[in-house]
């Protein structure tokens, strides 16, 4: 009989197999390896409470039309080339009415886009598109909104002249949907097994009660949350599921006997596959932390998350633009749940001092018919955002969770007639208290005309075929900044960013 | 254009949306099934050798030794026959068990596939006819997609066909999430069919069929896709051009003919870039929409709307959604066109430069490899080795790509026919409720098998047929699970992407239900229950054996290989429930309850998940 392979939880036991582990690598391991590691599972117990929130936005978000430069050669260059038959994707300048009797979700009927002002504008001005006015705010007023631009997974500083050079480190498989979404959270394409949020964590979790809470996703399995050690942990936006029962005990068909033997027979296997183990090891966890989260989970409805005694709870609606009417938001739910998780995070079932979380919001690959699709995006985008800002403001804890964009890559710049095809670099958010907000972080790519008989750029030293964006930020350089105020030390985000070595500025600022 | 649902709970339905209040079909599963027995065989015993495909062969590559001939062998005994009845069709029952059998497995697989092909189109055209009793407006919606799909899968006779184009519809994908295609269910019904007509034909065919379906042409943007501009700028729609390169022909890397990795300086080699796009993306311009009124050079009337003004009045092909697209010459890029060392020259016809294409993908040295090993990994196990990919690959190679004698070969290999400590695969949720459903002659009340949406993880299966999240389906030939003994192990497991703690929970909790009660839409009078159930008259004979029962779901559903710790575990918690004797009643009760908490506990552990 094989034993299930579940994760031993509690801090000791944790720090214990760490140490072995080390141990067992020897003279091999690096000294630093050795040093940063073992100090963070032993002595550096944080007294304050942080975590990292990931937003995925899958299918490879078409930032150009998310943040817009509008000065006057940007936004002539843009117009030019996005505004196509048979659909003009260009969205209208700032100030631009909208008007009511336009087709649902197209430029006209949004109006222009919304100016921010970045504290350093680079010499040019910005906007974000008409249907982010509650991030307008978060930048210009609140201060809790930075912009990264122009960035994506990068070997080293690539220019443009590099990119043509097939001698020159480039990122395996650039603008393949799966591999690149493998390499934002991970730096390696399709088959990784361990992502960068999951090698923090790795460093950070002995630092909680339990492991399993450490690495939370609401949306599936995500490889930017596992580790060496650490595992997602998947939870419902119902909450953790209980198995088999739902009463006061664990009887099946009103039979203790079913359901006493109906757990010990799904943690365990009596065979010796490893997927039967693999299988055991996922029933064990979802029962060990649903018994957790049962007692320490408040209900979505409490007011510090939702509204009591309201369905559909209002504070998950949003304005669907392509309707009309309210809709309710899925994102918003999965950052309720993330607030739950958070808000339980002190409880004496879970003790948690760091925690990473996965949510994504999917349907960004707008090979066609973007105008419409990006419309009702962005505003459940902008709405779970604003909502999620609220609410860790009621908790009093804006300045412990930051959220971070992450998407499969950014899109092209030239428009199909009435989408965008895939890219690379591309525009991302961070949003919280502990983040310097109302800026850039990087210097935003120069977007120009098209050339007049091919679709290369020669007018932009940023720009490639079609108009994609060379990155001039790698994600390693968002991820270093993140993990040293989440409480990495220097040498511990050398470890879990190897390509840092390459970039001369290992943190881009934007984090107080 | 993908369209990943991030929130399914609130998508869900408990099942079809209207009731029926009178049943008007009975389908007779039990005369069915006996019928299947009776089919002519028509080979004169398992030994004989069957006629050889005689589909035409391209001058393939010569096999450098024979691929490996199956011996036919003696009558497979019952439990090795409900094993490859797991691989080759949606799970063992009686009937298919005593005809592989009879035939052999060789022989079964020559009757499976010149059995007629069910109709995924027909039923959901039934459905919408017996809702229209009630409401003129109503039709089956996706609901309907779903139920033909578990209506096919469990009282099908062309199993091995529609198992097989199920594992189609998890490598040439399309999913009812997108918008376009969730708003079509019926041609999706038709797309369906068209994996199933072409699961026994050439895969050259196959790929033209999936490329010119409309549902396709909707799910990556290649219906309407329009030449370039080269005045303004605008360029053609890449979508299809990528990724039927990357997921349905030739995939990344250049492939050895057992499917692993050419190398050059120890680094894997790049099968394309991003020019072989552009000049691909050439070839899918000028795609849409078959219309009333044939286009011309000038006239592309159909290809934004599908609808052409004809004196005033709009009028559209009413069978567009699933006929093949048609060229609107007109929108058709003109200029040369290179891709994969292939140059269709500047002014050549969109047929002619489809062909070219196709050719090129279908004979393209990765194809036999590539497409071979992720039918193995579907049906048999996820991790061939490299030796039993080759063989399969050569033969598909051989036959100039002819899925029967793949899908033979695959599963007649010696790899396939032999447990090993590794082998198998973990089963994804639809196929563990389809065994279910099999093993136990489920049935449907009403005839349509309304069980409805399955997406929902946390209440029931995190999978309803085309319904994946992306192109890139459910889950990915080369998924590893982080930090688990698989990866430990050096396996990839696929099918573990989308089991996770909230679907673990969701399965057992929709099991303890389906199991006791029934599923699906609750049919009135005289019905009053659940549209499907089992039929556990055999095992409630048993309720008073538990050794003898469990015994029989281990045959049934493990083909025997339940370890004897589990049958002790369930055995003892089938005996700890009391069978009440003060009315007939309460004996029945407790014989259910015996009955559905063994079913209950072999469908919920980890043994039974593996199929190995």
């Amino acid at each position: 009989m094989t034993g299930p392979r579940f994760q031993h939880d509690g801090a000791r036991r944790l720090f214990l197999r760490q140490a072995t582990a080390l141990a067992g690598l020897g003279t091999a391991a690096p000294f630093a390896l050795n040093l940063s590691a073992l100090g963070s599972a032993a002595a550096q117990t944080a007294t304050d409470y942080k975590a990292l929130v990931c937003l995925f936005l899958h299918g490879g978000n078409d930032s150009m039309n998310m943040v817009l430069p509008t000065d006057a050669a940007s936004w002539a260059a843009y117009t030019s080339v996005r505004n196509q038959l048979p659909e003009s994707i260009a969205l209208l300048s700032p100030g631009t009415a909208p008007v009511a009797s336009a087709t649902a979700g197209s430029p006209t009927r949004l109006g222009g886009v919304l100016p921010i002002v970045p504290i350093n504008a680079q010499g040019r001005s910005f906007a974000l598109h008409p249907l982010m006015g509650t991030l307008q705010t978060l930048f210009n007023d609140e201060k809790r909104l930075a912009i990264v631009p122009n960035a994506g997974p990068l070997v080293m500083p690539t220019t443009k002249a590099q990119y043509a050079n097939s001698l020159h480190p480039k990122p395996a498989h650039l603008f393949s949907h799966n591999d690149q979404a493998n390499m934002w959270q991970s730096f390696q394409p399709e088959g990784a097994t361990k992502g960068w949020g999951g090698l923090m964590a790795d460093l950070m979790a002995a630092q909680n009660g339990r492991a399993v809470f450490t690495s939370i996703s609401t949306s599936g399995n995500a490889v930017w949350l596992s580790g060496d050690r650490v595992r997602q942990y998947q939870v419902s936006s119902s909450g953790a599921i209980r198995m088999a029962t739902s009463g006061s005990t664990n009887a099946v068909y009103g039979q203790l006997g079913v359901g006493d033997a109906l757990r010990r027979i799904v943690r365990s296997t009596r065979g010796s596959h490893p997927l039967e183990r693999d299988l055991a090891d996922i029933n064990n966890r979802s029962i060990e932390a649903e018994e957790i989260l049962r007692l320490a989970m408040k209900d979505a409805s409490d007011p510090l998350f939702g509204t009591p005694n309201t369905s559909p709870d209002p504070k998950m609606l949003y304005d669907a633009p392509l309707t009309g009417g309210k809709a309710i938001n899925g994102l918003a739910q999965q950052l309720q749940t993330v607030a739950r998780m958070i808000d339980a995070s002190g409880t004496a079932g879970i003790q948690a001092k760091r925690q990473i979380f996965f949510v994504s919001l999917g349907g960004f690959d707008t090979h066609d018919n973007q105008n419409r699709a990006h419309a009702d995006l962005y505003a459940r985008l902008a709405h779970a955002l604003r909502y999620f800002d609220a609410t860790l403001g009621a908790m009093g804890l804006r300045d412990s969770v930051t959220t971070f964009t992450a998407s499969d890559f950014g899109r092209s710049f030239t428009s199909n007639g009435d989408g965008t095809d895939h890219g690379w670099g591309a525009h991302h958010f961070v949003m919280g208290g502990a983040v310097k907000g109302g800026d850039l972080y990087g210097r935003f790519p120069v977007l120009g005309m098209r050339n007049a008989n091919s679709n290369s750029f020669d007018s932009s030293p940023d720009q490639v075929g079609n108009g994609a964006l060379i990155p001039g930020t790698s994600v390693e350089q968002i991820g270093a900044t993140l993990a040293r105020w989440f409480g990495l030390s220097d040498n511990e985000t050398s470890m879990v960013f190897p390509g840092l070595r390459n970039f001369s500025e290992r943190s881009l600022g934007f984090m107080r | 254009m993908e369209d990943v649902l991030t929130n399914k709970a609130h998508a869900l339905r408990l099942g079809c949306g209207a009731r029926v209040a009178r049943i008007t079909v009975m389908t007779m599963f039990a005369a069915v099934l006996a019928a299947c027995g009776g089919s002519g065989g028509g080979g004169g015993g398992s030994a004989a050798e069957p006629p050889e495909s005689s589909v035409p062969s391209p001058s393939p590559v010569a096999p450098l030794d024979p691929s490996p001939a199956p011996a036919p062998g003696p009558t497979p005994e019952r439990n090795a026959a409900a094993r490859f009845l797991t691989q080759a069709s949606f799970g063992p029952d009686e009937a298919s068990i005593e005809r592989v059998q009879a035939l052999g497995y060789d022989g079964w697989i020559d009757e499976q596939f010149a059995a007629p092909a069910s109709s995924h189109v027909a039923n959901w055209d039934a459905l919408t006819a017996q809702l229209r009793l009630a409401n003129a407006s109503a039709w089956a919606g996706q609901d309907g997609v779903f139920n033909s799909f578990w209506r096919t899968a469990v009282t099908g006779d062309d199993q091995l066909r529609q198992r097989v184009a199920f594992a189609l519809s998890e490598i040439f994908v399309i999913s009812m999430q997108d918008t376009f295609v969730g708003n079509e269910p019926r041609a999706v019904a038709h797309y369906l069919d068209l994996l199933a007509a072409h699961s026994s034909g050439r895969y050259r065919d196959l790929l033209e069929g999936v490329a010119m379906h409309p549902m396709m042409g909707r799910y990556l943007s290649a219906l309407g896709n329009r030449k370039a501009d080269t005045r303004t700028g605008r360029v053609p729609d890449e979508n299809f051009a990528r990724e039927v390169m990357q997921l349905f022909s030739i995939g990344l890397y250049k492939l050895e003919l057992d499917g692993t990795q050419k190398l050059a300086d120890g680094k894997p080699i790049e099968t394309y870039g991003p020019a072989d796009i552009a000049g691909l993306a050439r070839v899918f311009t000028g795609w849409s929409w078959a219309c009333p009124v044939a286009p011309t050079a000038t006239n592309s009337t159909c290809f934004s709307t599908g609808s052409v003004s004809v004196n005033g009045t709009s009028r559209s092909d009413a069978d567009r959604s699933t006929k093949p697209m048609i060229l609107y010459p007109g929108m058709h890029a003109p200029e040369e066109k290179r891709f994969l060392g292939t140059v269709v020259p500047a002014d050549t016809d969109g047929a002619t430069s489809l062909r070219m294409a196709l050719d090129t993908l279908a004979g393209h040295p990765n194809v036999a490899p590539f497409i071979s090993r992720q039918l193995i990994q579907r049906l048999v196990t996820s991790n061939p080795s490299p030796a039993y990919v080759g063989d399969v690959a050569r033969v598909f190679n051989t036959t100039g790509g002819d899925l029967k004698a793949v899908v033979k070969a695959l599963l007649l290999h010696a790899e396939a026919r032999t447990p090993t400590a590794t082998g198998g695969k973990v089963r994804e949720p639809l196929l563990r409720m389809t065994a279910y459903y099999r093993a136990f002659n489920a049935t449907s009340d009403g005839g349509h098998w309304r069980i409805g949406n399955t997406d929902d993880p946390a209440s029931r299966l995190g999978q309803s047929v085309l319904r994946s999240a992306s192109v890139f389906n459910f889950y990915r030939p080369g998924y590893v699970q982080p930090n688990s003994a698989a990866a430990d192990a050096g396996l990839v497991a696929p099918e573990l992407q989308i089991l996770h703690e909230t679907s673990a929970a969701g399965y057992v909790n929709y099991l303890r239900s389906v199991v006791f009660s029934g599923v699906g839409v609750v049919n009135g009078t005289p019905y009053n229950r659940a549209d499907v159930q089992a039929d556990y008259r055999a095992e409630l004979a048993l309720a008073d054996k538990p050794e003898q029962l469990v015994d029989r779901l281990d045959a049934k559903l493990m083909h025997g290989s339940m370890p004897a710790a589990l049958k002790a575990e369930i055995v003892a918690a089938v005996a700890s429930v009391p069978i009440q004797t003060h009315s007939q009643a309460a004996i029945d009760l407790g014989k259910k309850v015996r009955v559905t908490s063994a079913v209950l506990l072999t469908l919920a552990s980890p043994e039974f998940q593996v199929q190995k």
